[in-house]
C-alpha cells in the first residue's frame, strides 16, 4: 500500500522559507527560498532555496541549489549544484 | 583601446529604450576618447522583436550552445577582442556618457583591473562595471559565474553573486577595482533595478499564481517599486515609440501586441494603486514614497535626454496625494528631530 500524500501544493499559493518533507506534491505553488526534501515535484516553481531529495517531475527551476534527488523532466531555468557551481539553463545537475 | 559594451536582455521594448539612450549619449562620447566600441546586446529571450533596425551597429546575439543564458554570455562577451569590457546591466542608463568616457583614464594605472560605477551589494557586482579584460581573463573560468560556497553550513553557506569571486581574486593578485562613489553616480546613472525583475516574475509564474501575484506589491518593496519605475519607463516609452509597453506575452510568440494591455506584463497603474491602497502601516509606505520620488526624479532626467520634460510623458498618480504628503513630512520630521 502506497502512503498518500498528507500535503498537496496547489496553483495560487505561495510559500516563503519553508520546509515540506517526502509526504508532499507539488502542483503549481510558487515556493520562494524554500527547503524540498523528499516530496515530489509535479509542477509549479521553484524560486531560490534547496532542493534537498524527492522528484522533479515537472515545473520550473529558478536560482535553487540542487543538493540530491532525481531530476526527471522540468524546465532548468538555472541553480547551483551540490558542490556550489552554477549551472546555466537548462543544464540540470 | 577598444571598448566592448555586453548587455543582456529579455524584452525587446525595454532593449530598445535603453539601446535609444545608450546611443544618444555614451556611444558618442566613448568615441570622441578615440576609442573604438562594439554594442553586444544577447537576446535572452526568444529572438523574436529584437529588430536589427532597432539597435543599428549593435551584435546581437541569441541564446545557443555557446551562451546558454545571461552568465554564459558574460564569459563570451569576455573572449571578445578588446581592451575593456564594459558589462552594462539591461536596467542601468546612463545618463552622462562624458563622466563614463572619463573613467577610462582610471586604466592608466597597471594595477587597476576594473572600474565598479554602481554595486548592489557588498563587492562591485557586474551591474556597471568596466573590466580589463586581460586582468579578467587571467583568472580562472568561470570568471564571473555566480557561486555558493561552504553548502554544508545551509542556511548559511556563502551566495557570491556574478563578479564577486573574481573580485576577490584580483584584490588577491594585488589588482584594484576602482569603485566610484554613490554621490559621483547619482546624478550620471540611473539604476531601475527592479525593473526587469517584476517582468520576469509576471512571466514566469504570474499565471499560476494569480490575483496571489498582486499581492506581491504589497508584501515586496523590490515588486512595487520595480513596478513603478516600468509605469515610468512605459510613459516615456509610449511617448518615444508610440506604442504599449511590457504587454504581456502570450502563449504565442507571434501574437500581435495589445495596445490595450499597456504594462500587463508588469503591473498596471490600476494594480499598483490598488495594491498600495491597502498598505495602512505609515512607516511601510515611507520608504516606497521615497522610492518612487527618487525614481521620478530619474525619469526626469531620462526623459531630458529626448528633450521632453515630465510633464508631457503623463506619468498616471499611484498613490493618494494626501498619502505623500504625508510621507513626506513625516520624512523631513525624521531628518530634523531624528524620530521614526
Amino acid at each position: 500500500m502506497i502512503d498518500a500524500p498528507v500535503l498537496v501544493l496547489a496553483e495560487g499559493e505561495l510559500r516563503r522559507h519553508e520546509t515540506f518533507g517526502p509526504h508532499t506534491v507539488n502542483r503549481g505553488a510558487v515556493l520562494f527560498e524554500c527547503t524540498w526534501e523528499g516530496g515530489i515535484f509535479e509542477s509549479g516553481v521553484m524560486v531560490g532555496g534547496l532542493f534537498r531529495s524527492g522528484t522533479f517531475r515537472g515545473g520550473v527551476f529558478w536560482g535553487g541549489v540542487w543538493m540530491g534527488g532525481t531530476w526527471s523532466i522540468g524546465d532548468w531555468e538555472n541553480g547551483f549544484g551540490p558542490d556550489g557551481r552554477y549551472h546555466p539553463r537548462t543544464v540540470h545537475p | 583601446m577598444k571598448v566592448v559594451i555586453a548587455s543582456a536582455h529579455r524584452f525587446p521594448d525595454h532593449a530598445r529604450l535603453w539601446f535609444r539612450l545608450l546611443g544618444r549619449d555614451l556611444l558618442p562620447a566613448l568615441r570622441r576618447t578615440g576609442a573604438k566600441v562594439e554594442v553586444l546586446l544577447f537576446r535572452d529571450a526568444t529572438p523574436e522583436g529584437f529588430e536589427q533596425r532597432h539597435f543599428p551597429g549593435a551584435t546581437l546575439l541569441t541564446r545557443s550552445f555557446e551562451a546558454l543564458d545571461v552568465v554564459e554570455f558574460r564569459e563570451k562577451a569576455l573572449e571578445r577582442p578588446g581592451d575593456i569590457l564594459f558589462l552594462l546591466d539591461a536596467d542601468v542608463f546612463v545618463l552622462d556618457g562624458e563622466w563614463v568616457a572619463s573613467l577610462l583614464g582610471h586604466f592608466e594605472d597597471a594595477t587597476v583591473a576594473g572600474v565598479s560605477l554602481l554595486r548592489r551589494g557588498t563587492l562591485p557586482g557586474v551591474f556597471a562595471l568596466m573590466a580589463r579584460r586581460a586582468a579578467y581573463r587571467a583568472l580562472q573560468a568561470p570568471v564571473l559565474a555566480p557561486a555558493f560556497e561552504g553548502l554544508e553550513r545551509w542556511p548559511r553557506s556563502t551566495k557570491r553573486q556574478a563578479g564577486d569571486r573574481a573580485a576577490l581574486a584580483l584584490r588577491a593578485r594585488g589588482k584594484r577595482i576602482v569603485d566610484v562613489p554613490l554621490a559621483a553616480t547619482a546624478a550620471r546613472l540611473v539604476d531601475f533595478s527592479g525593473a526587469t525583475a517584476i517582468r520576469t516574475a509576471r512571466e514566469v509564474y504570474g499565471a499560476v499564481l494569480g490575483p496571489r501575484f498582486d499581492t506581491l506589491l504589497v508584501e515586496e518593496p523590490d515588486f512595487a517599486a520595480g513596478a513603478y519605475e516600468n509605469i515610468l519607463l512605459g510613459a516615456l516609452f509610449r511617448v518615444v515609440f508610440g506604442a504599449a509597453y511590457a504587454v504581456a506575452r502570450g502563449p504565442l510568440p507571434f501574437t500581435a501586441p495589445d495596445s490595450d494591455a499597456h504594462l500587463s506584463g508588469s503591473a498596471t497603474p490600476e494594480e499598483l494603486r490598488a495594491a498600495l491602497a491597502t498598505i495602512r502601516d505609515r512607516k511601510a509606505l515611507a520608504p516606497l514614497v521615497a522610492s518612487f520620488e527618487r525614481s521620478d526624479r530619474a525619469l526626469t532626467r531620462l526623459a531630458t535626454l529626448e528633450g521632453l520634460t515630465r510633464r508631457a510623458l503623463h506619468v498616471p498618480p499611484v498613490l493618494p496625494r494626501a498619502r505623500v504628503l504625508e510621507a513626506r513630512a513625516r520624512a523631513a520630521a525624521s531628518r530634523l528631530f531624528g524620530k521614526r
